[in-house]
């Protein structure tokens, strides 16, 4: 790793406790299982934690947030929020779970540093029944969802490799 | 200190309702009906954890922290502890005395980092008018800082004239972000700080974000690197590089600043937003408290670890500082008449059933997805007022003075303290104290291990049938999670939680939860920007971080506003 390379921080966020609002979660253990990252990116379940993430938040330089966001395109799509897109966005204020991601980056910009961010939000099939695990179509859903991720991840200056079958997946 | 002015008061009848439309935190409505401007009744409806231990039945007993820790957003650690002391306690094993350090040593950092947050991220703007902040005399406003706290450079004129400038650009831009739909736009008669004591407060509240990641840094040194909590495991902790050197400097370093932050910014706030707004020390009491106190010396049964805590155990009836009777958790019920669920019998925790049934939300018969807890049919409140009130009256002695300080720089009696001013006073008060014994408490740690224990997880087997509770005081109150194992599987797992008894409903009995009876009598000057109900709701810190609806009495008129 370049010393200028950014600091990437991928957070999953969400509840893991109602089936599709912890998706971001669900995707951040899958990208941490399958592929070794550059060091310059660190990946964080982010659960619902709020302004506690405003630590890791405030010592990355690009933040990638994984999330359920209720945009009303029909269940399993993914949508991008970058820049204004998501200060303005109705459908990022929309998401599931209060721990208010948008509030906790207003607060990171008022105590110094609020780093780029881009959401990639997947809308949700089922959001209500109380379960630990994402909905079958979500599950299906999954692999698109981590190529948009990766996307980003590579955008954002970071690299990554499957992890070799079998291997320890640190 | 400023005399209390005459608290403002509407000629307003009708309802007014309070509706935060969260979804994960638990759905929190309050209703009140308002009659000549106060507040006559009251019903605080709300949902929580529904069904959590239908998730929780038939697992490994191990993983109830896993699961618990997700139920409520931010208070991951407490549930997580929870659940654990209720298998330690299963299982009886007790547990070492460095891994029942270590796990005190995170609660208090949590106590610490969530009351700073409350007072300054989620209470503040009830009682602070920002905007006005914007009329102060900067130089006006050091010399009052310089009166009521120790000096500081950011406390200087120049300091507090940036933070106004930072502010004026803010403002003029429109970009009001956190501040959106606050009750205290365009002037509102219930806030009455003078514009320096506003600016004051508000150059704190943007200070205080960059404490409180300090703050929050604290609990991580010893919790481990992921922000939910897994160090603590049954019989002890895993984390055994909490017990080295280096990482007890760093988590010394960062009490140490934490500390400095109470004692020279939040206690001299609290006492100058309390000074002038000492009617509120009138209004929003309540009647019974109830702590399982907090920070064990003995964890060894239940009965031992309540008489060991450092913020003592107890029961307080009918606001008899006089007298505090020992906690009998035989005597704890949960009752449902009143809720979404089926039946109207009340049942201790162990013999807990959760079986929902909705009917509708305008629904004055049943209205709330929590049950009602109460103690020998009493309803409790929990939370800091309650461990104070508890630990004044036995005589604790770092409470007793710290009170005592506080009521004499205030002028008001000690009755004052059953009120939302108290609440919120209360709140202070015990993270002074806390932040002040952490030291004893760091020293103890670390001579312990280096007089050779390292320790930090017992041995256990798990029992194929037993049952176990969980004592927690958490910084929102009285937390108790109970367990009943059967074939070393979860059989009956069920939580009572603070908010749970603090925003309940009402029980069997028809007799009203704690915040439904600190509402009644409330005045509300605005029917439309009742920041009264806010001031009171919120001082019981609810767990909930969300945004909230005020739907108008008399029109499906929606204004949206934050309710942090």
């Amino acid at each position: 790793m370049t010393h200028d390379a950014p600091k990437i921080l991928v957070l999953g966020v969400g509840n893991i406790l109602f089936t599709d609002e912890g998706v971001g979660v669900r995707a951040v253990e899958a990208l941490t299982r399958d592929y070794r990252f550059s060091d310059n990116v660190t990946l964080m379940d982010g659960g619902t934690l709020g302004m506690r993430l405003m630590d890791p938040i405030m010592q990355c330089q690009r933040l990638i947030v994984i999330d359920a966001v209720l945009g009303g395109d029909e269940p399993g799509s993914v949508y991008l929020l970058t820049g204004d897109d998501l200060r303005k966005s109705l459908a990022f204020k929309n998401s599931m779970h209060q721990s208010d991601l948008v509030d906790t980056l207003i607060c990171c910009g008022l105590a110094g540093n609020r780093p780029d961010a881009v959401v990639v939000g997947v809308e949700p099939y089922d959001y209500q029944t109380m379960a630990v695990d994402i909905s079958p179509q979500m599950t299906e859903k999954m692999p698109v969802i981590l190529e948009v991720a990766l996307e980003e991840i590579k955008k954002a200056g970071g690299d990554y490799d499957p992890a070799s079958p079998g291997g320890d997946g640190a | 200190m400023a005399e209390s002015k005459p608290t403002p008061q509407s000629t307003f009848t009708g309802p007014v309702i309070v509706d935060p439309i969260t979804r994960i935190e638990g759905h929190l409505r309050i209703m009140v009906e308002v009659e000549n401007g106060k507040i006559k009744d009251a019903w605080s409806s709300s949902q929580l954890f529904r069904g959590l231990e239908i998730i929780l039945k038939g697992r490994d007993p191990r993983d109830a922290q896993h699961f618990t820790q997700r139920a409520c957003g931010v208070c991951t650690y407490v549930h997580a502890l929870a659940s654990t002391r209720c298998v330690d306690n299963a299982v009886k094993v007790n547990i070492p005395a460095n891994a029942r350090l270590m796990r005190n040593l995170v609660m208090a950092a949590q106590y610490l980092h969530d009351h700073i947050v409350h007072f300054y991220h989620l209470h503040a703007l009830d009682w602070v008018d920002v905007t006005n902040a914007l009329k102060a005399d900067p130089q006006k406003a050091a010399k009052l800082a310089a009166n009521i706290a120790p000096a500081r450079p950011e406390n200087s004129a120049e300091s507090l004239k940036a933070v106004q400038d930072r502010l004026k650009a803010f403002v003029d831009t429109g970009q009001l972000g956190i501040f959106t739909n606050a009750y205290f736009l365009g002037g509102h008669p219930a806030y009455y700080l003078p514009p320096e004591v506003d600016l004051i407060a508000t150059a704190h509240y943007l200070e205080a974000l960059h404490l409180q990641v300090k703050a929050a840094r604290g609990m991580a040194v010893f919790g481990g690197k992921n922000p939910h909590t897994q160090f603590t495991v049954v019989g002890g902790c895993t984390n055994y590089e909490g017990m080295t050197p280096d990482r007890i400097a760093e988590f010394t370093s960062l009490w140490k600043e934490t500390k400095k932050f109470v004692d020279e910014v939040y206690i001299p706030d609290l006492l100058a937003v309390a000074g002038f707004y000492k009617d509120w020390g009138g209004i929003g009491g309540c009647t019974n408290f109830l702590t399982f106190g907090e920070f064990p010396g003995d964890v060894s049964n239940t009965e031992k670890y309540m008489d060991s805590c450092y913020f003592p155990a107890g029961v307080m009836m009918n606001r008899d500082l006089k007298k505090v009777d020992k906690v009998d958790l035989k005597e704890i019920t949960e009752h449902v008449k009143y809720s979404w669920y089926k039946g109207d019998e009340a049942h201790h925790p162990y013999e807990g059933v959760t079986e929902p049934q909705y009917t509708k939300l305008d629904d004055k018969q049943r209205y709330s997805w929590m049950k009602a807890p109460r103690y020998k049919g009493k309803a409790m409140e929990v939370g800091p007022l309650a461990r104070v009130l508890i630990a004044y009256a036995k005589g604790h002695k770092e409470t007793k003075a710290l009170v005592d300080t506080v009521l004499k720089k205030l002028s008001i009696p000690a009755t004052a303290l059953f009120s939302t001013l108290g609440r919120t006073a209360a709140r202070g008060i015990e993270t002074a104290i806390i932040a002040e014994k952490m030291d004893a408490w760091i020293k103890e740690y670390a001579a312990n291990i280096k007089k050779g224990d390292t320790n930090l997880a017992a041995k256990w087997d798990m029992p194929a049938v037993g049952e176990g509770v969980g004592l927690v005081d958490a910084p929102r109150g009285a937390l108790s999670h109970w367990i009943k194992i059967k074939d070393k599987k979860i059989d009956n797992f069920q939580l009572v939680v603070p908010s749970t008894w603090n925003l309940g409903p009402r029980c069997a009995a028809g007799a009203v939860s704690p915040v439904e009876e600190a509402l009644i009598g409330s005045p509300i000057a605005d029917p439309k920007r009742p920041v009264e109900i806010l001031r009171t709701v919120h001082a019981f810190d609810p767990c909930i971080a969300c945004g909230v609806h005020v739907i108008e009495p008399n029109s499906n008129e929606v204004l949206k506003f934050r309710i942090r």
